[in-house]
């Protein structure tokens, strides 16, 4: 009888592994065919095994500006992330754990700025940016990614469940201070929740192209999907690009998947504090 | 509360300032730019800004295109939002009912896709779609995905893809806390799986729900990025296709006045949605 | 609790409060000279440093050959995404924030965008850039001094003289006579139909193609008296040419795969499209595009409205401008020239991007004269140095051509998708064309 009621989900669960991974699988495949073979062979089997060869002339293409990219988005992105983290803990932290008046609007105000659309922040960022000489600089893209209000939001949240205040209290009897008592109990116990608003973040920054489009004019300061993106326009120039793209949009993602495998642990268990109320 | 306000500027203000300086004061300027206009003389004159009021917002309200491309992402995400988290909640349910060996496998397996950027989700499921060169030909050879009738769902199933393990997640996650004491109470009562899932498993995740459908629709009304690049190889794309496309394409022109109209107006529309879909829940929550 | 509340809100208002002064200023002083007049062209006295936005593929080795030779003026390349792309949009961006580098690439029918917003600087006072006018084919001259005297708003880099690209092989195999005349090519698109194939790939997308198709019958789709614009899609040789191409779609006897995809590359590569009506960089399109059809090809010029004639449309075609707040337009100026008309940089550009020059003498450059082996060794640039000088030089574009383009490109893809005809899209693209212009209050007769 058992097995019998495992053939039913294991079958679903089969199905949608399948609707998840055939695009990745198909990816994988195309970056490992030559440009000829990538139009008439079969897209979803290997036909010459030439993944090698599309890596190292992607990797030689313009002096590397690939990796070059690569290494770009991953300061952007992991800089922006963890920092923006940091930040962000510790705002909704506040906001959680003292009360002050303002307190509501402050996270409200916020909270909104989750609504507003990338298009309407992007160009007046950079006309800001312009004022003071920045833009096309690391910085211009930098700093901005730095702002997380959802990972406000979620810090808020599960500052208020797994920071217990009597905890808070106890060690400000001890005399602790209370950026002390932040970074060396609430941090710790608020760390899943972490995690979880850091892979956000990263996701997001990662994803960005629209800022980086509009601020940077500096190939090489280019993020990767922003680099992917300007070879995706240049196709009918150079129809060469085309393999470029599909082989970098493979190599684009494997920090990402690495990144998640190895902060599995925490994410698996942090994800749902969000939505605990 | 004495000696807290040095500690609490320390904790807000790194993040109070970044916020002031890169989201609030760009919406300030948005604001601005929208009440402006542009003036010239002659065909090659001088433009100069000036005062106009609400024009640029009479403009808004009076461009069809925009109000069909709101019409359209609504339509868009009335399907859409419901059919992935419904996926996904089903998805988190099984991961959960015990009945699935692998967990650790499915769950990184479903969220994968969302570690692929939009931008090359798009062009990937762009070649997926194409009826020559997708491993689908029997499908797309007969049935043009990526024509007028069918590119809004084309683009939704790629929406879909990206954020299905996601939300997975998220609700999962939220079942995980659930206390075992409470199945124990229901196996007292002789509850089988699925109905432990129908009353007792939802109504407890109910707020994650509620969370990603908030998420999921602001997702929806700024969509950008999949429209943007499907443009270049489906002819039924237009450059008004999203509220989002129309302010880019329109400050592309340029004209920076009615793109930030645009964009003011996308926001209160955001904002108007999906506070007005908590409030719905809230209000059904209290009865 | 008041007091750091206090100081804490007085902190964000003030950040708020400066950086909107900051953005708020600047943005329109940036333009100070009155427009028209051209600006002081003098050399500066120390070194100089330029900057220089383009998309073309491999600029860096082309820049490079300048650098060397000229240490006291040397040129910072930044690349980036095509045109519409996104680096268009980030010129408009920096010419409102006044920090659009000296130099930038701007392909003809985007030059009238940038001089209606002032970011151009006219280069008229250059005594060497009037004294070039000659070395570039006349009708590339008035895309960059809008047919004015006293007016130069950039120089010339490479044009797309259309010709017509066909299928050697195929034509003959079905005895179908190359077509020398719109009429012979209708015809033979019916003939193409019945061996399997079509005639072409009408480009829904890309209007760029339809502008050239249209240019050549003597189209003429904005004009300007100084006072105000005339913008007319509706004029009897534009219909005339919408009116045909509308006949072959409802025909179905051209494909409508969307352009410069692998989709459309596919269609060329398996030969379901046997001609393609293009520009002189369209052979390399093809030849990356179509790799198995190699020795299959050839080109013809264009197919003519009455039999004789001999006029061709242009497809493409860019120029290198000079920013309005460049503060060295003689070096820049002196720079463009270099880049555009001397034999090294075509040479040059014409190895790393394909770049057809728009020097007469470009025509002659060594690559430009011999035979193609994927055209079965036809000198097929000949064919395109002829067009050249069949283009009419009287054809202006617009001041808001990316919505243009988009309104038009909006109605040719519900045309193809079977909603409404290529006319009627025209109709609607003329009306919002008009409309946009309005909205920034530009000048337009109703």
């Amino acid at each position: 009888m058992k097995n019998v009621n495992r053939i039913g989900p294991m079958v679903v669960m089969a199905a949608a592994t399948l609707y998840f991974l055939v695009p990745i699988w198909w990816l994988l495949v195309a970056a490992s065919k030559s440009r000829a073979q990538f139009n008439n062979t079969t897209p979803l089997w290997f036909a010459d095994f030439s993944l090698g060869d599309n890596l190292s002339e992607l990797f030689a293409y313009r002096d590397g500006v690939f990796l070059r990219w690569m290494l770009n988005s991953v300061l952007y992105t992991g800089g922006a992330a963890l920092i923006g983290t940091v930040l962000a803990a510790m705002c909704g932290y506040a906001l959680a754990k003292y009360r002050f008046p303002g307190r509501e609007a402050i996270f409200n105000i916020v909270l909104s700025g989750v609504l507003v659309p990338a298009t309407a922040l992007a160009l007046p960022l950079f006309l800001i940016f312009s004022q003071f000489e920045a833009t096309n600089t690391f910085w211009s893209v930098f700093l901005p990614s730095l702002v997380n209000p959802f990972g406000v939001y979620l810090a808020r949240i599960y500052a208020t469940a797994s920071v217990p205040d009597e905890l808070l209290e106890a060690s400000r009897l001890d005399g602790s201070g209370e950026v002390r008592t932040f970074f060396t109990i609430s941090a710790k116990l608020m760390f899943p929740a972490l995690v979880t608003i850091f892979l956000f973040h990263f996701v997001a920054v990662w994803n960005n192209f629209l800022l980086p489009l509009i601020m940077l004019g500096n190939e090489r300061l280019f993020p990767v999907t922003l680099g992917l993106y300007s070879w995706n326009t240049q196709v009918n120039q150079i129809p060469e690009l085309r393999m470029f793209v599909l082989t970098g949009a493979l190599v684009s993602i494997v920090p990402l998947v690495i990144a998640f495998l190895f902060l599995q642990r925490f994410w698996r268990n942090g994800l749902g504090s969000g939505a605990i109320k | 509360m004495k000696g807290k306000k040095g500690p609490l500027l320390f904790f807000i203000a790194p993040f109070g300032l970044l916020f002031a300086a890169f989201y609030l004061a760009p919406i300030g300027y948005a604001i601005k730019q929208s009440l402006y206009k542009i003036e010239r003389q002659g065909t090659f004159g001088k433009a100069q800004e000036v005062f106009g009021g609400l024009e640029q917002y009479t403009r808004v309200f009076s461009d069809g295109p925009f109000w069909e491309s709101i019409g359209r992402v609504l339509l868009f995400g009335i399907v859409q939002v419901p059919v992935m988290l419904g996926v996904a909640l089903a998805l988190a349910l099984l991961l959960d009912s015990g009945l699935v060996k692998g967990k650790a496998f499915f769950r990184l397996a479903f969220f994968v896709p969302y570690a692929v950027p939009g931008v090359v989700a798009a062009i990937m499921w762009g070649f997926l779609y194409s009826p020559n060169l997708s491993p689908f030909t029997a499908l797309t050879g007969n049935v043009d995905l990526l024509s007028a009738d069918f590119v809004l769902w084309s683009m939704a199933n790629v929406v879909t893809w990206i954020y299905v393990g996601y939300n997975m997640l998220i609700i999962y996650s939220s079942l995980l806390a659930i206390p075992q004491e409470v199945y124990e109470a229901a196996r007292m009562d002789g509850a089988g799986a699925l109905r432990t899932a129908w009353a007792i498993k939802i109504p407890l995740v109910m707020p994650a729900i509620v969370l990603t459908t908030v998420f999921s629709i602001i997702g929806t009304l700024q969509l950008l990025a999949e429209p943007a690049v499907f443009r270049t190889f489906s002819s039924a794309v237009t450059s008004t296709y999203t509220p989002n496309l129309t302010v880019y394409s329109t400050s592309s022109i340029p004209n920076f006045n009615l793109a930030a109209a645009f964009s003011v107006v996308l926001a209160l529309a955001t904002c108007l949605l999906s506070f007005g879909f908590l409030k719905l829940t809230q209000r059904g929550a209290d009865k | 609790m008041r007091p750091p509340m206090r100081s804490l809100s007085i902190l964000l208002t003030s950040a708020l409060a400066v950086t909107l002064a900051a953005c708020s200023s600047g943005s329109d002083d940036s333009t100070d000279e009155a427009t028209g007049g051209a600006a002081s062209c003098a050399p500066a006295s120390g070194n100089v440093e330029l900057t220089y936005t383009t998309w073309i593929p491999g600029i860096e080795d082309v820049v490079k050959l300048w650098n060397d030779k000229n240490p006291n003026i040397q040129v910072k390349v930044q690349t980036g995404p095509n045109g519409n792309g996104g680096t268009y949009a980030n010129f408009f961006n920096q010419l409102k924030a006044g920090n659009a580098p000296d130099l930038g690439h701007i392909e003809y029918d985007a030059l009238p965008s940038f001089r209606v917003q002032d970011g151009l600087t006219n280069l008229a006072s250059c005594s060497e850039v009037t004294a070039a006018k000659d070395q570039f084919v006349d009708w590339t001259w008035g895309q960059v001094t809008f047919g004015e005297e006293n007016s130069v708003y950039g120089i010339p880099q490479d044009t797309g003289p259309m010709a017509l690209f066909y299928r050697k092989d195929l034509f003959e195999k079905n005895n179908i006579p190359v077509p020398t005349t719109w009429e012979e090519y209708a015809a033979a698109a019916e003939k193409v139909k019945t061996a399997g194939g079509y005639i072409t790939n009408f480009s829904q997308s890309d209007i760029s193609q339809f502008a050239g198709l249209s240019w050549q019958a003597g189209g003429r789709w904005f004009s300007n008296d100084g006072s105000k614009w005339t913008v007319n899609f509706q004029d009897d040789n534009t219909k005339k040419v919408a009116d045909y191409w509308q006949d072959l779609i409802s025909k179905k006897l051209v494909s409508s795969v969307p352009p410069w995809t692998t989709e459309w590359d596919n269609a060329y590569n398996k030969g379901n499209a046997w001609t393609w009506v293009s520009a002189v960089w369209g052979a390399n399109s093809i030849m990356s595009g179509a790799p198995d059809t190699s020795g299959k090809w050839a080109v013809a010029p264009m197919p003519q409205w009455t039999a004789g004639g001999t006029s061709a449309g242009n497809w493409g075609g860019s120029s290198t401008a000079v920013f309005k707040s460049s503060k060295h337009p003689y070096e820049a100026a002196k720079f463009a020239l270099w880049l555009n008309t001397s034999e090294e940089a075509l040479t040059a550009l014409n190895k790393a991007a394909q770049l057809y020059p728009a020097t007469k003498a470009g025509a002659t450059l060594p690559a430009l004269t011999e035979g193609v082996e994927f055209y079965g060794g036809q000198k097929i640039y000949e064919v395109f140095a002829t067009a050249s000088t069949q283009v009419a030089a009287d054809f202006a574009w617009g001041p808001t051509m990316t919505d243009t383009y988009a309104s038009a490109s909006d109605g040719f893809k519900a045309v193809v998708s079977g909603t409404g005809t290529l006319n009627d899209a025209l109709k609607t693209a003329q009306e919002k064309t008009v409309a946009t212009l309005k909205s920034q209050s530009i000048p337009v007769a109703e």
